[in-house]
C-alpha cells in the first residue's frame, strides 16, 4: 500500500486514456506497482484495460524518457508522463536527435520526491507494512500501530537536492506546478572531497569502485547513455577491458561520468540504479560544478535549444592547467 | 633488453608519455632537437594531428599501461592549424584534468601546455619540468594495471 | 598479421651518435609483425630508398617503418619511395628518432632503448595503417572575387588575364570602393581617379570579367574547387541592357537622399549614380527615396529615359553558380568617432573625419573641390588633424595601428597648403609611423615644406567658441597645455573592419580576429590563404593597410586563386574522418564541432524486425574534411574515426610506448 493522493491518479488517467482512445498516442509511458509495495516499475500502456494498473504514487522513481529509445521504434506516437527529471531527460534525448518531439506526447507531473525505502524500513523497522501521505506527512504502518513522520526526512537522496521537480518541457501539466527548488547541499560531497590530499581521495575512489560489479545498470538508466554500441562493450579497439579489477573499474567510470560532461542531467537514476550503492553522482556533480565554473553556468536538459558547454567555446576560455 | 628507464642501480626513472600536435609542439619538439637542446630521455612522444584529437581515453589507457606522467601540447589558443581544435581541446581537457585529479591523481600528473613551432626552447624545459616533477612524486600506481608487465 | 620492414637511418652520426644502431636494429626483429630489419648511412639519399624499395620487393613488405628524421621532414620522401615500389604511401610510417632522440640526448645508454621504443610505437601503429588515397577534386575553372574595390579588381583583372573567368560581386551601385572617393594618394600625390578608373573600365571591358554590381553573396555551399555560392542581384530598377548612361534621369529626378559616397556631406537623387565615373554607368533607384515607391506618384524618369530603361517592377534576382575558387576583398570601413565624446564629432559641421575632409578637396565632392569650413563656406585658416582616433586605444579595447592615416593626414595637410595657401596645420600624433618606400621623405616634406606642426600629444577636448573650434591637448613632449583656435578639425578615425563582416565570414567560411578582420592562414607564410580551402583574402578586409600594399595582396590571391584554377583536379586531404554508420547513433555532435562544415546529416534505411527504419546518421565529405579529428573525440562511441591517426592506433602506440615498463 503506498497510494498518495488517488485524485491525481483518476486526472491522469483520464486524460491519457482519451488520448490513447482517441488515437493521440498509442502507446503510453508510465508506472504501475511492482512486486512490492515500495515499487513501482514502468508501464507500457496501450489500452484502457492497460491503464486500469497505472499508479502515480512516491515510488515512481524511473526515469521513463529513456524508454522512448526502444518504444519510438516499434509506435509512431508515445504519450510519456515526465516528472521534472524525465522531462530533462527528454530534452537530453531531444538535443542529442534522439527522439522527435512531434513524435511525443509529454504529460507533466510536478513531483514532490520519490521516497526511499531503505530510510523508511530504517526507521519503522522490517514490520513496515506500507505507508500512507497526508499534507508532507507520512504515515509508516507497521504491525505494532502506526507513525507519523515528515516526509521530506525520507526522500531519495537524488530527490533531496533536486532543482527542477516540475517538468521543463511539456505538451499537457497535468497537476499544478510547484516551483524551483533550492539545493544547497547539491556541490556538499564534491566540495568534501575536493578538500581531501589526492591520497585520500584515491582511497576513497578505490573503496567505492572496488564494489563494482560493471553490470553497467548505470549505463542503462541512464538518459545520456543513448550510444547503439557503448565503449565497454567494443571489440576494435578494445577501450575496457574486461578484467574484473581496480584499474579497469576506474577505466569505465571516470570515462562514464566524463561522457556526461555537460549532458548529465542530474536525475541519479545511475546512483539509484546501482546495486552496490556507488555514489556516482558525485562524480556527474563534480564535472557539472567544474563545467560551470569554468564555462559559465549550464544545466543540461532545461532547454534543448541551448548548446551543450563542449559543444563550443569562447576564444578567451580559461583552462584548469596552468596555461592561459 | 637493458632499459634506462627500468635500471634499479640508477634509481627511478619516470615514463612521460607527450601527445603532441603535428603543427605546433611537435615542431616545437622537432626545433629542440635541431637546436641540440636537451632534455630527459624519460618523454617518448605520440604525434597527434591536433589536441583537438585528443581522447581523455588515450591519457587514461597510458597509466592503465604504466605512464608516470602525460602531457598533452597543443597550439597557443588562437593559432590552431584547424582554427578551432585547441579551444575545443582546451574545454575538454580541462573538464577531464579537473576529473582525474578529483579521482585522486596528482595534479603533476596530467598536464596540458601550449608549445608552438617556435617555442623549442619551451619544448625542452617543460619536459625537464614535467619529469623533475613526476620524479619528486615517485612512480604512479594509480589505475595501473598490475597485469601489464615489462616485456621480455 | 601485416609483413613489417623496419630501416633505421644512421643520419651519419647525427643519429648513431647517440643511438646504437645494431641494438635498435636487432630489437626490431622482435616487434610484431616485422620481418626484415636493416640500417643505412643515409636513409633519405636515393641508395637509401633504392634499399628500402628492393626490401619491400624482396621480402613482400606490406608496412614499413623508417627510424629517422621528423616525419615533418622526410615523411613525403620515403611515402614516395615507397609508393614507387608499389606500396600505398600510407603504409608507411616514421619514427622520429633523431629531433626527437639523438639530438636532444646525449647518452647512448638513454637514447637507444628510447629509439627503441619509439621504433616500437611507430611499428605498432604500421600494423593498423590502411591503405589511404586522397580523394580527386574536380575543379570549376571560375573564380568569385567579393568585393569590387582596388583589391577585387587587381584580383580579377590578374585572374583575367591567366586566362580564366571571373565574376565579381560588389555590393554598391558601382564598382570602385574606397579608392574612388580618394582625392590624391600619397606618396606620389597621382590623382586616385586617374588611376583608379582606367582599371575600372579595363576589368569592365575585360572578356574574362563579369561584374555583378548591386549585389550580394548570400550562400556559399561546397568545397575547394566547387563552391556553390548564391548570389543576390538587387533590383536596380533600370534595365542595363537598355541604358545608355545619359544622366536624363538623375538630372531630372526631383527627390533627394544622403550621398552615400560623399559621406553624407551632400544629396544624391533617388535615381543615382554613386559617383561621375562610376562603372557600370547605370543608374539605380533608391526605393527608400523615390516619390514613385514611396507615394506612388512621379515616374519622371520612366517619363524623361530616351530608351525607356526603367522597370519599376524589377524585382531581386537570385541565381546561384559554381565556382573553383573565391577571393574575398570587401574592404574597411571609417569608425565612426561620435562614441569619443571628446572630440565634438557630429556636433560640429567643421569636426570631420579623415574620408569626409578628403571628399572637400574633390572637384565633384560636395564643396566641388573648394577646401572650405561646411559652416559658414569659407575656408579654414587652422586645421588641427587628430591622430589614432579609435586606433591604439587600449582602454577603448581598439588596440591596433588604422596604419594609413599618419601618411594620408601628412597629405591632407600638403593638399591644404596647396589649396590654401595661408592654412596651417597641426597634427597631435602618438607617433608618426611611416614605413614604406617613400613615405618618411613625404611626411618630412610635409612638415619642413608644408608649415605642418607635429604636436606630440593627446587632446582632451574640443569646444566651440563663436566661429572657432578651441582644441585643448597636452604637449607629452614639454609637458605644456596646448591651445588651438581651429577652424577645422579632422579626425583620423580608426579603419574598421566592415559591420557585416563576421556575417561574410560565417558564410564564406573564414574566421576573424577580436576586432573582426579576416584571420589569414599563417600571418608570415600564408598572408592570402585562409582555414578553408580554395578561399583567399585580399586588401583591407584582413586588416587595415594602403593601396601598395592591398594592390600586392590582390595579385598574390590572385595568383593562388589561379594556381588552383590551373588545376585539372585537387588533392584532398588522405587522413579524414570516416563515420561507422550502423553505430552512430545520429546525436551529430561531430557536426558542431567540424571547423570546415565536412559532417552533415544524412538519412539511412536499417532493417528492424522485418522491416525497415530510417534513422539519421553523421557523414563526412571527404573532399571538405581536413583531418584535425576533434570530431573523433566529442563521439562517445569512437563511431566516427580518422583514418591514419584512428583510435586504434593510438592506443596501438600507446601501449607499445609503455610496454618496456
Amino acid at each position: 500500500m503506498a497510494e498518495r493522493n488517488l485524485e491525481q491518479l483518476e486526472k491522469i488517467r483520464e486524460v491519457v486514456s482519451q488520448d490513447l482512445l482517441s488515437g493521440r498516442i498509442e502507446l503510453l509511458l508510465g508506472w504501475e506497482k511492482g512486486h512490492y509495495w515500495w515499487q513501482s516499475r514502468p508501464l507500457f500502456a496501450r489500452s484502457k484495460d492497460d491503464l486500469a494498473k497505472l499508479t502515480w504514487d512516491s515510488f515512481c522513481a524511473v526515469n521513463l524518457s529513456r524508454y522512448l529509445l526502444e518504444e519510438l521504434k516499434d509506435h509512431q506516437k508515445v504519450g510519456v508522463l515526465v516528472k521534472g527529471c524525465d522531462s530533462r531527460a527528454f530534452n537530453r534525448l531531444l538535443q542529442d536527435n534522439m527522439v522527435e518531439r512531434d513524435r511525443v506526447v509529454l504529460y507533466g507531473l510536478p513531483c514532490p520526491g520519490i521516497l526511499d525505502y531503505k530510510l523508511l524500513a530504517a526507521e519503522a523497522g522490517p514490520e513496515l507494512k506500507g505507508i500512507a501521505e497526508e499534507n508532507g506527512k507520512i504515515v509508516l504502518k507497521t504491525a505494532s500501530g502506526e507513525v507519523e513522520v515528515k516526509r521530506d526526512q525520507f526522500l531519495m537522496a537524488k530527490c533531496r537536492e533536486c532543482l527542477y521537480p516540475d517538468p521543463v518541457v511539456y505538451d499537457q501539466m497535468l497537476l499544478e506546478p510547484q516551483g524551483k527548488k533550492e539545493a544547497p547541499e547539491r556541490f556538499k560531497a564534491v566540495d568534501e572531497l575536493e578538500t581531501l590530499t589526492p591520497e585520500e581521495r584515491f582511497a576513497y575512489w578505490e573503496k567505492e569502485l572496488s564494489r563494482c560489479l560493471r553490470c553497467y545498470a548505470c549505463r542503462q538508466a541512464c538518459p545520456y547513455c543513448s550510444c547503439r554500441e557503448c565503449f565497454v562493450e567494443q571489440e576494435n579497439p578494445r577501450w575496457q577491458g574486461r578484467a574484473y579489477q581496480p584499474s579497469e573499474n576506474f577505466l569505465f567510470h571516470l570515462v562514464r561520468a566524463y561522457h556526461g560532461a555537460g549532458r548529465c542531467i542530474d536525475c541519479g537514476e545511475c546512483q539509484r540504479a546501482c546495486p552496490v550503492d556507488i555514489p556516482l553522482q558525485e562524480l556527474n556533480r563534480k564535472l557539472i560544478k567544474d563545467i560551470n565554473e569554468l564555462y559559465g553556468d549550464y544545466e543540461a536538459g532545461l532547454d534543448a535549444e541551448l548548446e551543450p558547454p563542449l559543444l563550443t567555446y569562447r576564444p578567451d576560455d580559461p583552462a584548469a592547467f596552468s596555461e592561459k | 633488453m637493458s632499459t634506462a628507464l627500468n635500471d634499479k642501480t640508477t634509481g627511478y626513472e619516470p615514463l612521460i608519455v607527450a601527445f603532441c600536435c603535428n603543427w605546433c609542439s611537435y615542431a616545437g619538439g622537432d626545433l629542440a632537437g635541431t637546436s641540440r637542446m636537451s632534455y630527459p630521455a624519460n618523454v617518448r612522444v605520440i604525434r597527434v594531428p591536433c589536441c583537438g584529437r585528443m581522447n581523455p581515453m588515450f591519457v587514461l589507457r597510458a597509466f592503465q599501461r604504466g605512464a608516470d606522467g602525460v602531457l598533452v601540447a597543443g597550439c597557443h589558443p588562437g593559432d590552431c592549424h584547424y582554427s578551432t581544435g585547441n579551444y575545443h581541446g582546451r574545454r575538454r581537457l580541462s573538464a577531464f584534468k579537473r576529473l582525474v585529479e578529483f579521482a585522486g591523481f596528482e595534479p603533476e600528473r596530467f598536464e596540458v601546455r601550449w608549445i608552438s613551432s617556435s617555442e623549442g626552447d619551451k619544448f625542452a624545459e617543460e619536459m625537464e619540468q614535467m619529469t623533475a616533477k613526476i620524479k619528486a612524486l615517485g612512480p604512479n600506481r594509480k589505475m595501473r594495471d598490475a597485469r601489464w608487465q615489462s616485456v621480455t | 598479421m601485416p609483413r613489417t620492414g623496419v630501416f633505421i637511418c644512421h643520419c651519419g652520426t647525427n643519429i648513431a651518435g647517440t643511438v646504437d644502431i645494431e641494438k635498435a636494429v636487432e630489437a626490431s626483429r622482435n616487434f610484431p609483425g616485422v620481418v626484415h630489419a636493416a640500417d643505412y648511412r643515409y636513409l633519405c639519399s636515393e641508395m637509401g630508398q633504392d634499399l628500402i624499395k628492393k626490401a619491400i620487393v624482396d621480402n613482400q613488405l606490406d608496412r614499413v617503418v623508417v627510424g629517422t628524421c621528423s616525419p615533418r621532414m622526410h615523411e613525403g620522401t620515403f611515402r614516395k619511395a615507397a609508393a614507387e615500389a608499389g606500396l600505398n604511401p600510407y603504409l608507411l610510417e616514421v619514427a622520429n628518432i633523431r629531433e626527437h632522440c639523438s639530438w636532444v640526448h646525449k647518452d647512448i645508454e638513454e637514447a637507444t632503448p628510447k629509439a627503441i621504443s619509439l621504433l616500437r610505437a611507430a611499428a605498432a601503429k604500421a600494423v593498423l595503417n590502411e591503405s589511404l588515397d586522397a580523394p580527386e577534386l574536380e575543379v570549376e575553372k571560375r573564380a568569385l572575387v567579393i568585393g569590387g574595390g582596388i583589391a577585387g579588381i587587381q584580383a580579377a583583372i590578374d585572374i583575367a588575364e591567366a586566362g580564366y573567368e571571373v565574376d565579381v560581386v560588389e555590393r554598391e551601385p558601382s564598382i570602385g570602393g574606397r579608392m574612388a572617393q580618394l582625392e590624391k594618394t600619397f606618396p606620389t600625390l597621382d590623382c586616385s581617379a586617374c588611376i583608379l578608373t582606367p582599371k575600372m573600365v579595363e576589368a569592365a571591358q575585360h572578356p574574362n570579367v563579369n561584374l555583378i554590381t548591386y549585389s550580394e553573396v548570400e550562400e556559399v555551399k561546397g568545397f575547394v574547387g566547387q563552391f556553390d555560392v548564391k548570389i543576390r542581384q538587387k533590383a536596380r530598377s533600370v534595365d542595363p541592357v537598355k541604358c545608355t548612361g545619359c544622366g536624363i534621369c538623375y538630372e531630372k529626378c526631383p527627390s533627394k537622399a544622403s550621398s552615400e559616397f560623399e559621406m553624407g556631406l551632400s544629396k544624391r537623387k533617388a535615381i543615382y549614380i554613386p559617383f561621375p565615373q562610376a562603372v557600370p554607368n547605370v543608374p539605380v533607384i533608391d526605393r527608400d527615396a523615390c516619390l514613385y515607391f514611396t507615394k506612388g506618384r512621379c515616374q519622371i524618369c520612366e517619363k524623361e529615359c530616351p530608351p525607356q530603361a526603367i522597370v519599376y517592377d524589377q524585382e531581386d534576382e537570385i541565381f546561384e553558380r559554381r565556382y573553383g575558387t573565391i577571393i574575398v576583398a570587401t574592404g574597411f570601413d571609417q569608425m565612426n568617432p561620435s562614441q569619443y565624446g571628446e572630440y565634438g564629432y557630429g556636433q560640429h559641421p567643421d569636426i570631420l573625419t579623415g574620408l569626409e575632409f578628403e571628399r572637400l578637396f574633390n572637384a565633384s565632392g560636395p564643396t566641388g573641390g573648394k577646401v572650405v569650413r561646411l559652416s559658414d563656406g569659407k575656408p579654414p585658416e587652422k586645421v588641427v588633424f587628430i591622430q589614432c582616433v579609435g586606433s591604439r586605444d587600449k582602454a577603448r579595447g581598439m588596440n591596433y595601428c588604422s596604419k594609413i592615416c599618419c601618411m594620408y593626414t601628412a597629405k591632407q595637410a600638403i593638399l591644404l597648403k596647396e589649396k590654401v595657401p595661408d592654412a596651417k596645420s597641426y597634427v597631435f600624433y602618438i607617433d608618426v609611423r611611416t614605413a614604406g618606400k617613400g613615405y618618411e621623405e613625404f611626411q618630412r616634406r610635409a612638415a619642413e615644406e608644408y608649415d605642418v606642426a607635429y604636436l606630440r600629444g593627446q587632446v582632451g577636448k574640443i569646444f566651440p567658441d563663436g566661429d572657432h573650434l578651441v582644441v585643448h591637448g597636452v604637449d607629452s613632449l614639454s609637458g605644456k597645455i596646448i591651445e588651438i583656435k581651429a577652424d577645422m578639425v579632422v579626425l583620423a578615425a580608426a579603419s574598421i573592419a566592415r559591420a557585416d563582416s563576421p556575417e561574410l565570414g560565417r558564410i564564406v567560411g573564414i574566421n576573424s580576429d577580436s576586432y573582426h578582420f579576416f584571420n589569414e592562414a599563417h600571418p608570415k607564410l600564408k598572408p592570402v590563404e585562409t582555414h578553408t580551402a580554395g578561399v583567399f583574402i585580399a586588401g583591407a578586409c584582413q586588416a587595415p593597410k594602403d593601396i601598395p600594399d592591398t594592390v600586392a595582396q590582390a595579385s598574390a590571391a590572385a595568383v593562388k586563386a589561379v594556381g588552383l584554377l590551373s588545376k585539372e583536379f585537387l588533392k584532398g586531404e588522405a587522413c579524414t574522418a570516416e563515420v561507422n554508420q550502423a553505430e552512430c547513433s545520429g546525436c551529430l555532435y561531430c557536426e558542431a564541432v567540424c571547423p570546415y562544415s565536412a559532417i552533415s546529416p544524412v538519412e539511412i534505411e536499417e532493417r528492424y524486425q522485418g522491416g525497415t527504419l530510417k534513422r539519421t546518421v553523421a557523414e563526412v565529405n571527404p573532399a571538405l574534411c581536413q583531418g584535425c579529428g576533434s570530431c573523433t573525440v566529442i563521439c562517445r562511441s569512437g563511431s566516427i574515426n580518422l583514418k591514419g591517426f584512428s583510435n586504434e592506433q593510438i592506443l596501438a602506440e600507446v601501449d607499445a610506448i609503455c610496454l618496456q615498463r
